[in-house]
């Protein structure tokens, strides 16, 4: 593979999908393609190292499947910040953000392949991906090694092609190969890359666990590595999840447990509304490169967190974190409160 | 210390996690049942899909409140791209989640 241009090697890989593309199953027939639009609502409160500041939060997800096949899907973030001009004094000033997460176009050819063009979330390991949504993660501060595989700016513009490579009634194979092209264009940027994950999974144990690699084409070329771990044991409420990952800007991990205080995940009555969550972290600085936004130096960080499930998707969270670096300790606290809707997109869509 | 505390700290989660594993029961009745990988019986899609939703969808959450079979085909089509479930995942789980 080496000295072959990765558009190449992408258009190979895309061809040789086509064959399976125009032979693959319908899953789902007989029903009329209804968009929907879901997402996430959250306001949060921070206090990070005695500066305060809020952030409301919404991101709307559109999908609109064409057929049995095709699928557009696409997630922008509006985002505000609103904090005291010099951090702890002076009157409160606001920002607003906006991104476009993914807009992408999927041919879902079957099990094994899924073509997608445009706009997508990188996948690097798994928190990108599966535990970005507001709504989704179990703590609201994303992971120190976050930007790592992630460059620039958590997605992609390029090609991806992903699926079940096998399937088995106690293991699967899942993988993901994409390239992403440069580009600077506002809410749109993203860093030119290939890459790929590959991970197996134990569905009877819940269980989890896989590898990523980038190589990262600008900035000097390098690589980006990591794996990761996932394990929801079937028969109590527990979570774990844990990421590696390694660049020349330096290496580190995460490790969260969940515990849901309930014999079942779902589980509304008493303290099955609860959930308690404790994250652990370190992160190893390597050579500084410009705009890698990873911490200037080594860093640790404790979390602890708990969750209230309210009916009608609702969730308040309130978390306290302690970092240590050679930059300064802090104390970090979050409360928030989270809904999670999803309806038609137009009217009648329900029936 | 510090990283002496964050590793303990890390080691305690695991031992944690391995105890919760040992000590707890069959809950879920669905947990040690041979399923096959195409069911056979009408009567067992259900509880076949509940399996395949909580295997998959229910790693990361809990179903919504309330879905029309509509929505649901929708839902799922995002999923299979985003969880990479089967053609089979599909059908199964539509028929939990939209019977």
């Amino acid at each position: 593979m080496r000295g072959a241009k990765p558009e190449a090697v992408i258009a190979k890989i895309l061809l040789l999908a086509l064959p399976a593309a125009l032979s693959g199953p319908s899953a789902v027939r007989g029903q009329s393609d209804t968009p929907i639009l879901s997402g996430g609502v959250q306001f949060v409160g921070t206090s990070n190292a005695g500066a305060v500041f809020y952030q409301p939060v919404i991101e709307p997800v559109l999908v609109v499947p064409v057929g049995d096949h095709w699928l557009f899907e696409t997630r922008a973030g509006f985002q505000g910040f609103i904090a005291r001009e010099n951090g702890t004094t002076g009157p409160y000033q606001a920002q607003f953000f906006r991104s476009l997460d993914y807009a992408q176009i999927d041919y879902i050819a079957n099990s094994h392949f899924t073509i997608t063009a445009g706009r997508f979330l990188t996948p690097f390991n798994i928190y990108n991906e599966r535990l970005g949504p507001v709504w989704l993660r179990n703590l609201q501060d994303g992971p120190i090694i976050l930007p790592i595989g992630t460059r620039t700016s958590s997605s992609s513009n390029g090609f991806m092609l992903r699926g079940v490579a096998v399937e088995r009634e106690k293991w699967q194979l899942n993988y993901t190969a994409y390239f992403s092209t440069l580009s600077t264009t506002d809410y749109l940027q993203a860093g030119r890359a290939a890459g790929g994950r590959v991970g197996i999974f134990f569905p009877f144990a819940g269980v989890e666990l896989g590898a990523s690699y980038q190589r990262f084409l600008q900035n000097g070329d390098y690589n980006n590595s990591g794996m990761y771990l996932a394990w929801q044991p079937p028969s109590i409420p527990f979570d774990t999840r844990f990421e590696y990952a390694h660049s020349p800007g330096g290496h580190g991990y995460w490790l969260e447990s969940a515990y849901r205080f309930a014999g079942d995940r779902r589980s509304m009555a008493g303290l099955g509304r609860l959930q308690a969550v404790a994250r652990v972290q370190q992160f190893f600085k390597g050579v500084a490169t410009p705009q890698d936004f990873l911490p200037a130096a080594d860093t640790n960080r404790l979390d602890f967190g708990l969750n209230y499930y309210l009916p009608h998707d609702v969730r308040l969270n309130g978390s306290y974190g302690r970092q240590f670096s050679s930059t300064g300790n802090a104390n970090i606290w979050n409360f928030q409160i989270t809904y999670r809707f999803l309806f038609p997109a137009w009217p009648g869509g329900s029936k | 210390m510090k990283g002496a505390v964050i590793a303990f700290v890390s080691v305690v989660l695991v031992l944690l996690a391995c105890g919760f594993r040992s000590q707890a029961g069959p809950q879920n009745p669905a947990v040690g049942q041979k399923t096959s990988a195409a069911p056979s019986s009408k009567a067992t899609l259900p509880k076949e899909g509940e399996r395949r939703f909580q295997a998959n969808c229910g790693r990361c959450h809990n179903p919504p409140d309330s879905l029309s079979p509509r929505e649901v085909k929708a839902v799922l089509q995002h999923m299979r791209v985003r969880a990479m479930l089967s053609a089979e995942d599909e059908q199964l789980i539509l028929k939990y989640l939209a019977p």
